[in-house]
């Protein structure tokens, strides 16, 4: 009686036991049976979001081929396409003069801009990268200092793990250390968002996550849109690159020419919050 | 039972006894044979149960220790509690700074939230008629069944902005993690309060007013003072509940890791440093914040240690 009531839900757990792993590993070697070419993709993880979703859209396109991207940092990822562990290096920063005798092609893919930004109703409408970086640092703490009411600044920074963060560090600060009175908040929305309701906030995010409730503020004069970012007058932003030993050619080339087409940099590229490159670069 | 001699020998051995039930081939011994079995998977179901309680407080204090220890050999006990710089990424591991941080945030929202819940439950045990008690006791009840996340979210959206309005600053601060606080805790302080306070027997109550004291004067003079034990209970669950929440702070706090200057400045806990740093610390990082987890278990080890000691004082005096 209860062994019989039993037996048949267990039975068919039984069942279920082996079937969906049988059909796992049918699924699996279906894949990798008919994917078979693979493109390695290592590097930056600020571009992680781009090289990811690009390498999904492309094995959508082109079911027998794969690429594999991995995020282990800018210099890794310089360093495993110099070693050539793997086909593309992705970098959020130059080549330092050393890596450039390497014989790396770059390929641009998109522009990482920051915006600084401030409350719509504050006076504030430029400051210049110093004084940026002055306020940053908690050596400018007043926004009467740089031309506004007399009210304390509201210093939002990012967490440590942004990748905003760390290029803002980098391009405005020089490496200096943040104010570390300054709110901490983790996510550009949160920054966007405090920013947006508090008078005397400042913060920074990127540039394609700028909407209308906050106000970009100009950087040495030069106020952040698509095209002072392309043609390289506003300070504030980086090229993140595709580096390939030699110019690119066959998997490479069909890869990288699909990350460069507007089905990636007009969608993918502003999803993740950077700007496109110039149109028409293949 | 007929058999009374069967449960004799569960309680005994802690196992049924089936060897004798075909043999004797009586209905009676074959029903025992199957409760004999039930009564013993249940008895070890429960044993289980408490096992993974027991064994699931024994594996995170054994894992946090074990992952956290090396920060205290590599940094040295003194200058890690001591310390007061928390540079992470720069080498600088000094946890003095959040430890005083968690402290303001725990006593502030004690000072706030301790007199509204003890308030609250001698409004529901003493003062309030049946029918409001029946709509406003569940409503209290609910402020504990509300997601941590949804507070902060609410301090966040709601709470943040007025406070930033009034204080010239962002809003993140102090003051905004009190009221946030305050609210949580009141549930946790106001049901044990209000036990206690209910299991003061009526006839002290009756004995106050038959002396000619007021409602209040029963109430502060005689009732309070007798629940004192219990409601002091409460207010440490109170207090365990504050220094260990964790998201809520994290939306409000602003987590700069300094010693806040005011009450509407920034400032990181214990409890939101792990999580605004565990998703990218690695190496001494990673093992400083399992000590930061270790400083936490201590600090509520003490209070349900307090919470015991104190109980027990109070059934000496009692």
């Amino acid at each position: 009686m209860g062994p019989m009531r039993l037996s048949r839900p267990a039975a068919r757990l039984l069942t279920l036991a082996f079937v969906l792993p049988a059909m796992f590993l049918t699924g699996c070697s279906a894949q990798s049976g008919a994917a078979k070419t693979v493109l390695t993709v290592t590097g930056s993880t600020t571009i992680l979001p781009i090289a990811e979703v690009a390498a999904e859209m492309f094995h959508v396109r082109h079911s027998d081929l794969r690429v594999l991207v991995a995020g282990v940092g800018s210099s890794a990822g310089i360093e495993s396409v110099t070693k050539g562990t793997s086909d593309i290096g992705t970098s959020s920063r130059e080549l330092t003069p050393q890596e450039k005798t390497l014989g790396l092609v770059d390929t641009p893919v998109a522009f990482d801009a920051i915006a600084v930004i401030v409350n719509p109703a504050n006076p504030v409408k430029a400051l210049s990268k110093t004084q940026a970086a002055d306020i940053f640092e908690g050596k400018i703490t007043n926004w009467k200092q740089v031309g506004g009411p007399d009210e304390p600044i509201g210093v939002v920074n990012r967490d440590e793990a942004s990748g905003t963060r760390d290029a803002f560090s980098k391009i405005v600060l020089g490496g200096a250390a943040f104010d570390s009175r300054a709110a901490v908040l983790p996510g550009t929305g949160q920054v966007r968002a405090v920013v947006a309701d508090s008078l005397t906030a400042v913060g920074y995010i990127s540039l394609g996550f700028v909407d209308k409730s906050v106000k970009a503020v100009s950087i040495d004069g030069v106020v952040p849109t698509e095209k002072t970012v392309a043609d390289g007058t506003y300070p504030v932003s980086r090229k993140l690159h595709f580096f390939t030993v030699g110019v690119p050619s066959g998997l490479k080339k069909t890869y990288i020419d699909f990350v460069l087409s507007t089905a990636i940099q007009d969608k993918v590229v502003r999803d993740a919050g950077f700007l496109p490159v110039a149109e028409g670069r293949k | 039972m007929a058999d009374q001699h069967k449960p004799s020998v569960i309680s005994e051995s802690g196992l049924p006894e089936p060897a004798d039930a075909p043999s004797t081939g009586n209905g009676l011994s074959t029903i025992s044979r199957a409760t004999y079995l039930k009564e013993a998977i249940l008895r070890n179901v429960f044993l289980v149960c408490a096992c993974v309680a027991v064994a699931g407080v024994a594996l995170i204090f054994l894992f946090v220790g074990f992952r956290g220890w090396p920060i205290f050999s590599k940094v040295g006990l003194l200058p890690f509690l001591g310390g007061g710089v928390w540079h992470p990424t720069k080498g600088e591991f000094g946890i003095l700074t959040l430890i005083v941080n968690s402290m303001l945030a725990t006593l502030g929202a004690l000072a706030l939230g301790a007199p509204l819940a003890v308030g609250t439950a001698v409004f529901l045990s003493e003062v309030a008629n049946p029918r409001v008690r029946h709509w406003v006791r569940p409503a209290v009840e609910l402020l504990a069944g509300i997601p941590s996340v949804v507070y902060g979210f609410f301090g966040l959206v709601l709470l943040r902005p007025i406070i930033a309005k009034f204080s010239g600053g962002l809003g993140f601060g102090l003051f905004t993690v009190w009221i946030i606080l305050a609210v949580m805790i009141l549930p946790t302080i106001a049901a044990i309060s209000e036990d206690a306070l209910r299991s003061v027997p009526e006839g002290i109550r009756e004995a106050s007013y038959a002396m000619g004291a007021t409602k209040w004067q029963t109430i502060w003079r005689v009732l309070l003072p007798a629940a004192k034990i219990g409601i002091i209970d409460a207010i440490i669950l109170g207090m365990g509940r504050a220094i260990g929440e964790t998201m809520a702070v994290v939306m409000v706090a602003g987590n700069a890791p300094v010693i806040p200057k005011g009450i509407f400045a920034p400032f990181l806990t214990l409890t939101t440093v792990i999580v605004m740093d565990m998703p990218y610390a690695a190496g001494d990082h990673r093992t400083a914040l399992f000590g930061v987890a270790i400083v936490l278990f201590v600090i509520s080890m003490i209070f349900v240690a307090s919470i015991r000691i104190i109980s027990r004082f109070g059934k000496e005096v009692g």
